[in-house]
């Protein structure tokens, strides 16, 4: 039990780094950024680079892949979706789609499709730690949890007191009263995918030291959409809750269960809560009507 | 002026047509390749690809076929059945034979095509198909290192060797997809024939997030040993989930290509790698010069060539014996009764006869790390099997 309560906990938090990215940009612009799961392949891609070009520094390769994942959001959001103001949220939807297309594409042809694994050039190994209760875990899988748990406090933090999260919340909350108060909607915009990319790129960057780096990675992005629907797309609050749920029902299922309920499990749960409560567990009604 | 210039003309077409290069160009032995070049299951198959380019340069360099080149034609089907079978059709108009590299899926419409153009087909690079092994069908061959029953018998064979008189307890690690779990459950039921206490086969998503799930399940289970075949992503991750929660069991799984290095990335001496291939930490004649030719031709490291490479020399003794002018009735023939020498890539050379296209024996090869050496070793030498 003690084990399977571990491995939840651990999952959870993989997913709720990457629903926290689909959520952000979802408040600020409406926009689905379906490349989420794509900007964490991305981002495990970014460490694995750094660490070969500083092997054995990990003090420079992890923040500097961490940076270069924050910079790609503000590429995409400048290059990409910037242009498509004006035109229907379903048109910026589906340029995110062809974004994950292209960044696969993109990874492959720089550092073909085998399998990577960053840990090796960065110096750093992976040991087991026993927890209470019998349970085993993994360093990175403490890591992962330590992370999530560290963006969720300096996000709220910076939601809640910073003039810059004020304004972000606002702009998210009541676009036209934010945009007549002299908010610069761009600046927020560009913030939030920043804010979203790094949150993927470092679920990405833990995720490839503990498990694999591979192109298909982006899969994992599916799974996340899922959590970020169940708990709420206009609720940060939400996604922790429903990464716990999405990850205990899916460590279930393997324990107890079906093994095989585990690759559909995210969707089941999402079904469920289409049928319950379709704007989620935390979403405002709302926020249904505007989709 | 007109009359200078007509002479011109009859001048360059004399030339031209005494000139016994062109009027003599030798024609080809034309091959057609089916492969997941790209996509996402090219990890796997796109070595094949390389090694067949990069081998069959180097015949043609040297002067070809029984004075023929081999022109061989590839098609990139990304794994996908529709674009295999597309391929195909269109490979299969003119080709001597049909090479398939690719993931099961494409199989059934690949053979399809081929059947109906009666063209022969290689497999090089996936897992052999029923149809090779005996009573095999008649245009259907294949080369590829690993076998389904073989490779079980093979590793389970081992774990008895390696246990002793100890009663092991034994789990299997499949994936989600139909020739793992047929694999692992016909495993299961082996191991239970040769005394073993089994566990039943633990199925794991390919996708899965997080294997450590599944790996509680097999050590909650007791298990001594674990055996897995499947891609290798679930292989290699079910292992280090295992090693990540404590398990001090011994581990088997079949060594694909990225085994080599995913040993020495490790250095666990739990993990154990079943292979018919020679890992190139063997440093034979045969690996140095696959090292050599592949050097700027690919992104892959050179041990991945070594499926590919085997293929290719098994193609080219098909070809030779088949002379020239070679039918696809003569090349099928030819293929029945090739002999090829692997250099020492496989444990003994790659025999097929008429009624067994697979081969008529098999070799395998058990890799470990060494803490002790600091390096990969082979627990003990090839083993045979003969296959019936």
């Amino acid at each position: 039990m003690a084990q399977a309560l571990a491995t939840t906990l651990v999952v959870a938090s993989l997913y709720a780094l990457l629903g926290a990215g689909y959520v952000l940009v979802y408040r600020a612009s409406r926009v689905l950024n379906l490349a989420q799961g794509d900007l964490l392949t991305l981002g495990g891609y970014f460490l694995f680079a750094t660490a070969a070009t500083f092997p054995g520094a990990p003090v420079l390769a992890l923040p500097l892949a961490a940076a270069l994942s924050a910079l790609t959001g503000v590429l995409v959001y400048v290059a990409l979706m910037r242009p498509m103001a004006g035109h229907p949220v379903f048109a910026a939807v589906l340029v995110t789609v062809t974004l994950g297309i292209l960044l696969r594409a993109a990874i492959v042809l720089v550092f073909t499709d085998r399998t990577r694994h960053p840990l090796q050039n960065l110096g750093l190994s992976n040991p087991p730690r026993p927890l209470a209760g019998g349970a085993v875990v993994s360093t990175f899988d403490l890591v992962m949890v330590g992370a999530a748990v560290a963006f969720f406090a300096a996000l709220f933090v910076f939601l809640k007191v910073s003039p810059l999260g004020i304004r972000m919340r606002a702009a998210g909350e009541r676009a036209l009263l934010a945009s007549q108060r002299g908010i610069n909607f761009h600046g927020v915009f560009a913030l939030s995918w920043a804010l979203s990319a790094f949150a993927g790129g470092l679920a990405g960057m833990i995720y490839s030291s503990n498990v694999r780096l591979e192109p298909s990675l982006g899969i994992l992005g599916l799974r996340a959409f899922a959590v970020a629907l169940v708990g709420g797309l206009d609720s940060l609050g939400g996604v922790v809750p429903a990464a716990l749920l999405v990850a205990a029902v899916e460590v279930a299922s393997v324990r107890w269960g079906n093994p095989l309920l585990s690759d559909v499990s995210p969707f089941l749960c999402l079904l469920v809560m289409l049928l319950v409560r379709p704007w989620g567990l935390f979403g405002t009604k709302e926020e249904l009507e505007r989709v | 002026m007109r009359g200078r210039i007509l002479s011109a003309a009859v001048g360059v077409l004399t030339l031209v047509a005494a000139h016994p290069a062109a009027a003599q160009a030798p024609e080809p032995y034309r091959v057609g390749m089916t492969a997941a070049i790209t996509g996402p299951f090219s990890a796997g198959y796109a070595p094949t690809y390389e090694a067949y380019r990069t081998y069959f340069k180097r015949v043609n360099e040297a002067g070809g076929i029984n004075g023929h080149p081999v022109v061989i034609t590839y098609e990139d089907d990304r794994g996908e059945p529709q674009r295999a079978a597309a391929a195909a059709k269109k490979l299969t108009d003119g080709a001597l034979l049909l090479i398939n590299a690719s993931i099961s899926p494409t199989y059934k419409p690949v053979m399809t095509e081929a059947e109906a153009s009666k063209t022969p087909l290689l497999f090089g690079g996936g897992v052999c198909p029923r149809e090779a092994f005996p009573p095999a069908a008649p245009l259907i061959f294949c080369t590829t290192s690993f076998g389904s029953k073989w490779d079980s018998r093979m590793a389970l064979g081992f774990i008895k060797e390696q246990s002793g008189t100890k009663k092991v307890r034994v789990g299997f690690a499949a994936q989600d997809i139909p020739l793992s779990r047929i694999e692992l459950e016909f495993a299961e039921q082996h191991a239970r024939e040769l005394g073993m206490d089994t566990i039943p086969v633990v199925v794991v998503p390919g996708a899965a997030s997080d294997f450590t799930p599944f790996a509680q399940n097999l050590k909650d289970a007791g298990a001594d040993w674990v055996f897995s075949w499947a891609p290798w992503g679930v292989e290699i991750g079910v292992f280090e989930a295992l090693h990540r929660i404590g398990w001090k069991g011994n581990y088997i799984l079949y060594g694909h290509q990225p085994a080599q290095d995913e040993l020495t990335r490790l250095r666990a001496p739990n993990l154990h790698a079943l292979t018919g291939n020679a890992m190139f930490i063997e440093s034979l004649p045969i690996h140095a010069e696959i090292t050599k030719l592949v050097q700027g031709q690919t992104n892959h490291p050179a041990h991945y060539m070594a499926e590919g490479w085997t293929s290719a020399m098994v193609l080219e003794a098909g070809l030779r014996k088949c002379g020239w002018p070679c039918t696809r009735e003569k090349l099928a023939q030819a293929l029945s009764s090739v002999s090829v020498d692997t250099r020492g890539l496989r444990g003994g050379p790659i025999e097929m006869t008429a009624d067994n296209h697979y081969r008529r024996a098999t070799y395998y090869k058990v890799y470990r790390w060494d803490a002790g050496k600091n390096a990969i070793v082979s627990v003990g030498g090839w083993s045979k099997l003969d296959i019936k």
